[in-house]
């Protein structure tokens, strides 16, 4: 971290502590005029009434004229929107605050630092003598806080590790959890009991409430579980262990939660009451997976036929996802399970019928939503921690922290015993670790907390207390130091390596002839039944749910698609490099092109003679009108239109013109010419939809054009016979072409010769931008003659 | 245990079987449950019709070529002894049970595992998957869903990936190689068989 703002020199350095203290007086400024609001609110709205009460009653004996008012401040107008809004705000700036000082990220998690912030800010609020915004207990933060955090967690999650280890999930979230709450409510209720010279309050605590406590703080919580391993890298299959028992012990908790409220009352459960218990987890869990699939189902179905407006294709997705959730919360089934079902079901019929661009939407304003709630979530938490009513009891406190860390470590150690019996890749003793240290509670647990009732449950502070302790140790304690921890251990990171297309091949090789094997065996593993689940998705499901010609492409093809788009991508981001031979995707490979690599060993078969200054810059004049012409054919913007995607409607059509291509690249290849390959993978969609990285407007053409790598020809002398032969080829080929694809009318002469290489330059230069940009339809078909008529 | 032991006399060979391979007894009378009731006409070998019958393995992209895995070259039948041999690749590493150095490398460490999956891809058994032999591959597992130039294109990249002497095909140590990240002994076991 430091090296990386060293490097900025040393008025960066310079700039950086004006910048820092410009942003510590906006956060001030934020802060008193949070709190001012806050004040007004409350005291003139009595003053208000009876000024009005007042004008009415002299308005009706009076009628006098006052004067218009000019200027006006209505406060109360706008107060809670803009209180929102300021909230948001300070979250957002603390966000960046943070990233601006240069270590602190690296040691402290930024959730540690949030939470100051709102102790900070509740602090602040206490002093000026004002009522802290009632996020936490309310269902403000169930209804709208915590469904961004898992609905980008459950529509991003990695299918296939998840399954994978789904068994060694259910059982630590389930029967861990279970362990987890019978353990601390147990034993806290002998430790209360046994002490006779305690105050007399913690032998009032009964063994239901007890209970109840301990199943409200046995809870792994995802969002702080997210904050923290998002930062620490570790590899895949602890995340996912960790996180998927966070996500799925909702429905654990959900179903304890209610059952000990509301035996509470009643005083004792009795055994019908444990079996309902668990015929009720089995229907809260998966009810909840149940409405989760049904609305994902519906929206993908719904995504099928938006192809005419793509402007509100992500809104679908959101609303959906949304109305899983709350339709869950509404029987009181578990709302996370049912927002994950949604999210993981939807996905990859989702991404196959929608446009590139909605998806680089999705994908952002999930994050950016559930970034936005994370930082509310803790800051919420530190400020409801200075207001929320304590009530400190260090027996009760310390037990609970106590019992947390142990019953975790016994939990996670004894689970692992029995399920490694049934893992093929079992779990070593650092992953036990790893798993135990990083179970941390958080905000929900917390809310929990707050709603549960004062009348119902006295104790309800010393709850409160308790659970916030809790939560700071976890999340200070434990969040800081897993990071040096990891280090220290060794655990393995995660593989920052993308998948190459050869691990694709052989992973896809390796499952079937594991399938294969299963059958000779005879045995319904793991492998026969993602098979059948496979077949079945191919045969019917992706019929259904995604449109047009995409529902048969094979997941290879799309695979391989998106790495050639990114790399092509790359490259034009790069500038290419000018010596490299070719440039924009071709169908041979990519591989010729990576600029960050030292010119290729094998450049002699490959590599083609260079162009000369001139003609360097002839095929940029060309190529740059075109581009323009283009960017003038836009039709004006409209909101409620996009410009429709070329490459989406006109498939079939460009399909065949690359076929033509391709059969005239054969033809010439087998003349011993290397020719710059036509480019086949832009016209299919999923090449389109390939995720961009970086924002697509950002592609302007002009910085394309002017790092536009030279087209390299491989060409005999122009006056070898050969060459004569290739124009005639062009010309044949030419006369058999219906349409104007390729328009290649090489002309005669020798600048005729490096026309088809612009032809396919700048064809495939218009595609790559065309995928880029978005102009009309029509503009690729008229543009192609112009440059290539002699 | 008594009866276990006089079935597994029924079996020929079976404790040189459980020794080289490492399976249990329980495993290879399993085994040799299955094998008989593959085996249809009591032979006591298998031959190519029998595998075919599984209806699953028709249904297999690569199913003939798994078969024909079963089958040394030249030989048209298998018996148990090759069925349980060919079977023990697909046992998980972790339950090796300590060996000396002096006995050959058991069947399902990670290199024994590559070695087979890797004969799977090279049929002509030269030793290098040459970029026919992949595209055969590859058009079997797409199922005529792509066109010929998708095919060739992706056959093109995989090779230049893994292909590091630049002899356009990819040979036993390359194909290794570009396994490294994958997990061969989650991805090729069989939890049934461990």
């Amino acid at each position: 971290m430091p090296s990386r703002t060293g490097s900025h020199s040393p008025t960066g350095i310079g700039k950086s502590l004006p910048e820092r203290g410009l942003l510590l007086l906006m956060v001030l400024v934020l802060l008193e005029g949070s709190v001012i609001p806050l004040g007004a609110a409350s005291s003139p709205d009595t003053g208000h009434q009876k000024n009005v009460d007042n004008h009415k009653a002299e308005g009706e004996k009076n009628h006098t004229k006052k004067a218009f008012p000019v200027l006006d401040l209505d406060y109360r107008h706008i107060q809670t929107p803009f209180e929102i809004s300021l909230w948001v705000l300070l979250a957002s700036v603390m966000k960046l605050g943070f990233h601006m000082i240069p270590r602190l990220p690296g040691i402290v998690p930024e959730s540690c630092l949030l939470i100051t912030v709102g102790l900070l800010v509740g602090g602040l609020i206490k002093l000026a003598g004002e009522k802290v915004p009632p996020v936490l207990d309310s269902q403000l933060f169930f209804l709208c806080l915590l469904p961004p955090i898992i609905l980008d967690a459950g529509y991003f999650l990695p299918i296939r590790p998840f399954m994978e280890n789904l068994g060694t999930i259910l059982m630590f979230a389930v029967v861990g959890t279970l362990w987890n709450a019978f353990f601390i409510g147990g034993l806290l209720y002998a430790v209360c009991q046994i002490q006779p010279a305690n105050p007399n309050e913690l032998h009032q605590l009964e063994i239901l409430p007890c209970l109840l406590f301990g199943s409200i703080i046995s809870a792994v919580d995802p969002v702080a579980v997210l904050a923290v391993f998002e930062e620490i890298h570790i590899n895949e299959l602890l995340h996912i262990l960790v996180f998927g028992e966070s996500l799925l012990n909702d429905a654990v908790t959900v179903v304890l939660y209610h059952l000990f409220e509301e035996y509470s009352a009643a005083g004792t459960v009795t055994v019908l009451d444990g079996f309902l218990g668990i015929i009720s987890f089995l229907v809260v869990s998966l009810g909840g997976i149940l409405v989760g699939a049904i609305y994902g189902i519906l929206a993908a179905f719904t995504s099928r036929f938006t192809s005419h407006t793509r402007v509100i294709e992500p809104l679908f997705v959101f609303v959906y996802s949304y109305m899983a959730y709350l339709s869950a919360e509404m029987f009181h089934l578990s709302g996370i399970m049912a927002l994950i079902a949604c999210g993981a079901v939807m996905r990859p019929y989702v991404e196959a019928n929608i446009s590139h661009k909605s998806h680089t939407t999705i994908k952002y304003f999930l994050k950016m939503w559930s970034s936005v709630s994370e930082t509310l979530i803790f800051i919420f938490l530190g400020v409801a921690t200075v207001d929320g009513p304590h009530h400190w009891n260090w027996t009760f406190v310390t037990v609970t922290v106590i019992l947390c860390l142990v019953s975790r470590v016994i939990g996670v150690v004894g689970l692992t015993c029995v399920i490694n019996k049934f893992r093929i890749v079992k779990l070593t003793t650092k992953d036990q670790f790893i798993v135990a240290y990083g179970g941390m509670r958080g905000a929900i647990a917390f809310s929990l907390g707050f709603l549960l009732k004062k009348e119902e449950f006295p104790m309800r502070e010393m709850f409160l207390t308790a659970i916030i302790t809790v939560i700071f140790f976890t999340v200070f304690v434990q969040g800081m130091t897993i990071k040096p921890l990891v280090e220290l251990l060794a655990v393995k990171k995660k593989q920052e390596a993308k998948r190459s297309i050869n691990e694709e091949i052989h992973t896809q090789f390796l499952d079937h002839l594991l399938t294969g094997i299963e059958d000779i065996c005879g045995h319904y593993g793991h492998h026969h039944w993602k098979d059948k689940l496979n077949r079945f998705n191919k045969k019917y499901v992706k019929k259904c749910l995604i449109a047009g010609e995409r529902s048969k492409e094979p997941q290879l093809i799309a695979f391989y698609h998106k790495m050639e788009m990114k790399q092509a991508i790359d490259l034009v981001e790069s500038g290419g490099g000018v010596n490299l031979p070719s440039a924009v995707p071709s169908t041979v490979s990519m591989q010729n092109i990576q600029p960050k690599k030292p010119p290729p060993a094998k450049p002699v078969e490959k590599a083609l003679p260079k162009m000369t200054k001139g003609r360097e810059e002839e095929i940029r004049q060309i190529l740059r009108s075109n581009l323009q012409k283009t960017r003038q054919r836009l039709r004006s913007y409209n909101r409620h239109t996009l410009v429709a995607d070329p490459y989406e409607d006109g498939f079939s059509e460009l399909l065949i013109k690359k076929q033509k291509m391709i059969a005239l690249e054969k033809k010439i290849k087998d003349m011993n010419y290397y020719l710059t390959v036509p480019a086949a993978p832009p016209d299919s969609p999923t090449m389109c939809r390939a995720r961009l990285a970086s924002d697509p407007q950002s592609y302007s053409s002009k910085p394309a054009m002017d790092r536009v790598p030279t087209i390299q020809v491989d060409l005999a002398s122009p006056q070898s016979p050969d060459s004569v032969n290739l124009m005639d080829e062009f010309r044949r080929a030419d006369q058999q072409e219906e349409d104007q694809g390729l328009t290649m009318k090489a002309p005669s002469g020798q600048s005729g010769f490096n026309r088809p290489g612009e032809a396919d330059r700048g064809r495939e230069q218009q595609k790559l931008t065309r995928c880029l940009s978005d102009p009309g339809p029509s503009a690729d078909e008229e543009e192609e003659e112009e440059p290539f008529l002699p | 245990m008594g009866s276990k032991s006089s079935s597994l006399n029924k079996i020929p060979n079976a404790q040189e079987l459980m020794q080289e391979t490492g399976f249990s007894a329980a495993h290879i009378l399993r085994l040799y449950e299955r094998f008989e009731f593959l085996d249809v006409d009591q032979m006591g070998e298998l031959r190519p019709e029998d595998f075919g019958a599984i209806r699953e393995l028709s249904m297999n992209p690569i199913g003939d070529r798994i078969i024909s895995a079963f089958f040394s070259p030249g030989k048209e039948t298998v018996d148990f002894a090759s069925f349980v041999r060919i079977l023990a690749h697909f046992r998980s590493t972790e339950t090796n049970r300590t060996r000396d150095g002096a006995q050959p490398e058991p069947a399902n460490s990670r290199t024994r595992k590559l070695k087979f999956a890797f004969q799977l891809y090279d049929q002509d058994r030269d030793g290098k998957i040459s970029r026919e032999e992949l595209l055969q591959v590859l058009r079997t597992m797409m199922e005529m869903q792509v066109t010929e130039e998708q095919l060739q294109s992706i056959a093109e990249r995989a090779i230049q990936e893994a292909d590091l002497d630049q002899d356009d095909a990819i040979s036993f140590d390359e194909f290794r190689k570009s396994m490294e990240k994958v997990d061969i002994d989650h991805k090729m076991s069989i939890r049934f068989l461990s």
